[in-house]
């Protein structure tokens, strides 16, 4: 910070130690907090606009293996890891709507340590998808960057078994998205992993809106 | 019901920050002066939503930004009792940041306490407000959709990483400001400190304060027990009881 600027202060006025103004810098940072707040739902609209095909195909995909007794598995490291855990909760707890069965594979902190100590954090999701996935299953994996080795393996073990595979991700949609593994890809395109994870979120909730119309529109066909 | 739904844009909640923006640039000032003290951690909970808290601490552990500073910052395990969990772990110093439901009384209860534990208190919520006071910063969103509600908490706390760090490059502004300057100050000539009852014997009581333990007398005030909040003033316990919660 301060340290090495000398005769640079001048350059940076704000960078001197005696400085007294905390009101200049709280309407500066409150300024800051307004446009990225502006930026973020931009973002948010873009995406979901963008996205609104995709989620519709992913929705009904989704639906047609939950209505088959397919359960969802989510993961993903470190925020995209509570999105993960965000994502079982909001399942399998609902504001509204039908409760469906999804898990968080992050969630285990004795079957984490266990497979990262003894084989490798490669593997930690991929492992997990062995022991649980079943064909009729749903594997939805999170990344920022859409590089995570773990999410690639995961996404490659949950094919071999015919998992749905879906994946969230952000940039360019990275490997992820250029990966046959990973049957569909939700990008939020932006160079700022916090917007891409706050895109993300609304992508999530989109996305679970769309299966839960998907399942009471084929409630509505039960005869 | 129609065969095909198309998925609806949810509501995307306030398209302004507006005001809120102010209490949270002020939330992040606190809490960079406070982490300018070594030691001090942030606490982190949320009973409903616990993978907000643990994205929380992953921001302030685990930076995005390569070169930020690592800071402390701890989930409170979900499923553990709030106030038992903060009053072991807490040191003065620190900061506790709730995401909860105004209507949250554990958070309600944990934030008042802070007082007396010498703890800054952040308050992230939505929908209807906790009363004016209930945590030193209340960052509330108007919103009543729990789906949008969770999406800007996102960009809250996101945020609150972000303008803590801004703050950082202010060096000479990270010391707190003296709270008051004017003769009769109700925080500093000890008109009535919060203080928690740590032990009681006879007409006298052990209490927690922002200042660390004490001996006060008891003996003008209903037997509190350990835990129970007191107002101290002069060295004496002048209310206690449930009007302090």
């Amino acid at each position: 910070m301060s340290a090495g600027t000398e005769g640079t202060d001048f350059l940076y006025p704000f960078i001197e130690g005696d400085e007294k103004d905390a009101p200049s810098l709280l309407d500066d940072l409150a300024t800051s907090a307004r446009n990225k707040w502006v930026e973020s739902t931009a973002l948010r609209q873009r995406t979901l606009e963008q996205s609104e095909p995709l989620i519709r195909e992913v929705a009904a995909a989704m639906a047609d293996r939950f209505l088959a007794g397919g359960r969802l598995f989510a993961f993903g490291n470190g925020g995209s890891a509570t999105d993960a855990d965000g994502v079982a909760q909001l399942y399998t707890a609902p504001p509204w709507g039908t409760p469906l069965p999804a898990r968080s594979l992050v969630e285990d902190h004795a079957v984490l340590t266990a497979l990262s100590n003894d084989i490798g954090f490669d593997v930690v999701f991929s492992r997990q998808l062995i022991a649980h996935g079943r064909s009729g299953d749903i594997a939805m994996g999170f990344s920022t960057s859409g590089n995570s080795e773990n999410l690639l393996m995961a996404f490659g073990e949950a094919r071999k078994q015919g998992m749905l595979t879906v994946g969230l991700s952000g940039y360019d949609g990275g490997r992820m998205a250029a990966d046959p593994a990973v049957q569909h890809c939700l990008v939020a395109r932006s160079q700022s992993v916090h917007r891409i994870q706050e895109a993300q979120a609304s992508l999530v909730h989109a996305l679970w809106e769309a299966v839960q119309h998907a399942l009471s529109d084929a409630a509505a066909t039960v005869p | 019901m129609s065969a095909v739904t198309s998925p609806e844009v949810p509501a995307a909640g306030s398209v302004e920050l507006g005001g809120v923006a102010d209490d949270l640039a002020r939330a992040a000032l606190a809490m960079a002066r406070r982490y300018s003290v070594p030691g001090a951690t942030l606490w982190c909970a949320s009973g409903r939503w616990p993978f907000h808290a643990h994205h929380v601490a992953v921001e302030f552990v685990h930076p995005v930004i390569m070169g930020k500073r690592a800071l402390a910052a701890l989930t409170v395990p979900p499923g553990a009792d709030l106030v038992t969990t903060l009053r072991a772990s807490v040191r003065r110093g620190d900061m506790v940041v709730a995401l909860a439901p105004a209507g949250d009384r554990a958070v309600a209860d944990a934030m008042r306490r802070g007082q007396a534990w010498g703890v800054e208190t952040i308050w992230i919520g939505a929908g209807p407000r906790p009363p004016a006071g209930a945590a030193d910063h209340v960052v509330w969103l108007d919103t009543d959709d729990e789906l949008a509600a969770s999406e800007q908490f996102v960009r809250l706390y996101h945020m609150l990483w972000e303008l803590t760090h801004v703050c950082f490059e202010h060096p000479g502004l990270m010391k707190a400001e003296p709270e008051c300057n004017d003769e009769v100050c109700i925080t500093c000539s000890d008109e009535g400190r919060l203080a928690e009852v740590v032990l009681v014997e006879g007409d006298e009581a052990v209490v927690r304060t922002a200042e660390g333990q004490e001996r006060i007398d008891i003996s003008l005030v209903d037997p509190p027990g350990p835990g129970d909040l007191v107002l101290v003033h002069a060295g004496f316990a002048i209310q206690a009881g449930e009007a302090l919660l």
